[in-house]
């Protein structure tokens, strides 16, 4: 007996099935990625800003803009200021690097993507500027260029540190409160800070293992 | 600091997604329930299998708009479907599901009042044609599966976004580890469609529809008692919670968006239309104005509520 051929019946049926079993398999994961970090290679560069040193001058945001050629008013990184009186201290924020970056999960386009090295960088190419990374990034790291219709924010100036160099902000400081480096490197400074536990996360709650970290007293 | 990256567009997009997914489960209720074939007319049907695939459509353009890269250069919207860690790829997939079957079902509704609608189907699927009653019941059930999913989705949306805003990701109660947004979102969705599809569709067309009336304004003031308690219980948590979380709800009781939430929500969407269901169930029926006040006023309190909640999405404190 000849085979019985597949039906559009049960093309339809299998169809069904092989999307709900997609959807239930889809749904697991983020389960899985929210409750259970998967096995992340290590970040190779780290950026430690000492808050003890900073004085909210803003050379690092003017040196971004500039850099980044961004429209004036706009840079990769917003300056806090907390405290008052004498207590006043000063919080600059940009892109964290995470290890596990909330930016990246919420994509729906994989725009945004973490490189092996660390780095958290968006594809212009495959960006659509609907915003929700940019909602869902709990350092409010993000901008949105109006113009190009895209969401940018802090790439770690990697041409520069490919080449060698420090990236922009870190250049700019002139209070030596930025310390960039390579944390795979055990001698490094940044890798003995961190080693020395003074080097923490920013908000470690939000659980995104970030690669900036800070020095705060 | 209110939110700024989400204004009107996506408020309305996630306001039209709840309204329509909301009509289409108060049709299906009554084709399901068998109350559809009381009468040889049943505009609660007529309405909602109609109007639930155009809004939603409506609303996924709304969304499009919204975009940057992606308006200018359109092909781009199909990388929205590529990854399936994010809830905006679920959800556009189950938009993408859900408006061409709820079309179909409008279309399977019209051809009881519309002789173009009937030629359309007549000409291509006799058959179906026929088989009418089983074909929209499928259409109905499995139609109400993707209702109820793009309904919870658009608070689902809101709701991952974790600790990067508080108030979103609030839970339902202390030990309940279910976010509200998707729960508040869904019964939302489904008063904002009784309201249309019942409140004004039906009491429009049929003043003295008596039959369902008692049990439905019964179901309707359920709905409404239960999206008081949500809300309620929204801002209690999102109070004892602290920091931005009970900024996002101090802002919309006491602060500069009271004035929409105590009328535009709690007057116009709950209170009146509580009142005016009360006595439709004491009196059998509605009035003409009752049903048509309660109506506009629940439908515009859903949108109310949507843009609260994404205007106060107060970012985590830094």
């Amino acid at each position: 007996m000849a085979p019985k051929p597949f039906s559009r019946r049960d093309f339809l049926r299998s169809a069904l099935g092989a999307g709900v079993v997609i959807t239930a398999g889809s749904a697991g994961q983020v389960v899985i990625a929210a409750t259970n970090h998967a096995e992340q290679v290590p970040a190779k560069y780290a950026l430690i800003i000492d808050t003890t040193k900073c004085v909210g001058c803003g050379a690092c945001r003017e040196a971004c803009t500039i850099r980044n050629n961004l429209p004036e008013e706009t840079s990769y990184i917003h300056i806090l200021a907390k405290g008052e009186g004498a207590d006043r201290w000063f919080l600059p924020v940009q892109c964290q690097h995470c290890a596990e970056p909330p930016c990246a999960r919420v994509c729906p386009t994989r725009a945004t993507y973490r490189r092996d090295d660390g780095v958290v960088l968006i594809n212009e190419k495959l960006c659509v500027g609907c915003k929700y990374c940019e909602v869902a990034c709990p350092y409010q790291a993000r901008t949105f260029d109006e113009e190009r219709g895209v969401v940018d924010k802090c790439w770690l100036c990697l041409d520069r540190v490919q080449a060698g160099d420090m990236p922009a902000c870190v250049d700019a400081c002139v209070l030596g409160a930025r310390l960039f480096g390579r944390q795979d490197d055990p001698n490094s400074e940044v890798a003995q800070l961190i080693a020395s536990g003074q080097a923490k996360p920013l908000h470690p709650e939000f659980d995104t293992q970030p690669s900036i970290l800070y020095y705060i007293m | 600091m209110e939110q700024t990256a989400w204004g009107w567009l996506v408020v309305i997009y996630l306001f039209l997604g709840g309204l329509g997914a909301g009509a289409f489960l108060s049709a299906a209720f009554f084709e399901l329930s068998g109350w559809r074939y009381k009468r040889d007319f049943c505009p609660t049907v007529l309405t909602g299998a109609t109007i639930s695939g155009p809004v939603v459509a409506l609303g996924s353009v709304l969304l499009i708009l919204d975009l940057g890269a992606g308006k200018m250069e359109p092909w781009r919207i199909f990388y929205l479907f590529t990854n399936f860690s994010s809830v905006m790829t679920w959800g556009i997939w189950l938009l993408c599901l859900f408006i061409p079957l709820a079309m179909f079902y409008g279309l399977l509704e019209l051809v009881e009042v519309e002789p173009f609608a009937k030629g359309i189907i007549w000409a291509r699927f006799p058959r179906l044609l026929r088989n009418l009653r089983p074909t929209r019941r499928w259409v109905a059930i499995v139609g109400s599966v993707l209702a109820v999913g793009v309904a919870i989705y658009t608070g689902v949306l809101i709701s991952v976004v974790g600790p990067a805003v508080p108030f979103w990701s609030v839970r339902m109660l202390p030990f309940l580890p279910i976010p509200m947004m998707p729960v508040l979102f869904l019964i939302s969705a489904l008063s904002t469609g009784m309201a249309l599809t019942f409140d004004l569709a039906a009491t429009i067309a049929v003043p003295h529809i008596h039959e369902v009336m008692g049990s439905m304004a019964l179901v309707h003031i359920i709905l409404i008692g239960l999206e008081n308690i949500l809300i309620g219980l929204l801002l209690i948590m999102a109070l004892s919670q602290g920091g931005a979380a009970a900024e996002s709800a101090q802002m919309i009781m006491y602060g500069p968006l009271r004035l929409t939430f105590w009328v535009g929500v709690v007057l116009i969407g709950l209170i009146y239309p509580f009142v005016v269901h009360a006595y439709a169930i004491g009196a059998g029926r509605h009035s003409l104005w009752s049903g048509i006040g309660s109506g506009v006023g629940i439908v515009l309190a859903g949108l109310f509520l949507r843009y609260l909640i994404v205007t106060a999405g107060i970012p985590a404190y830094l």
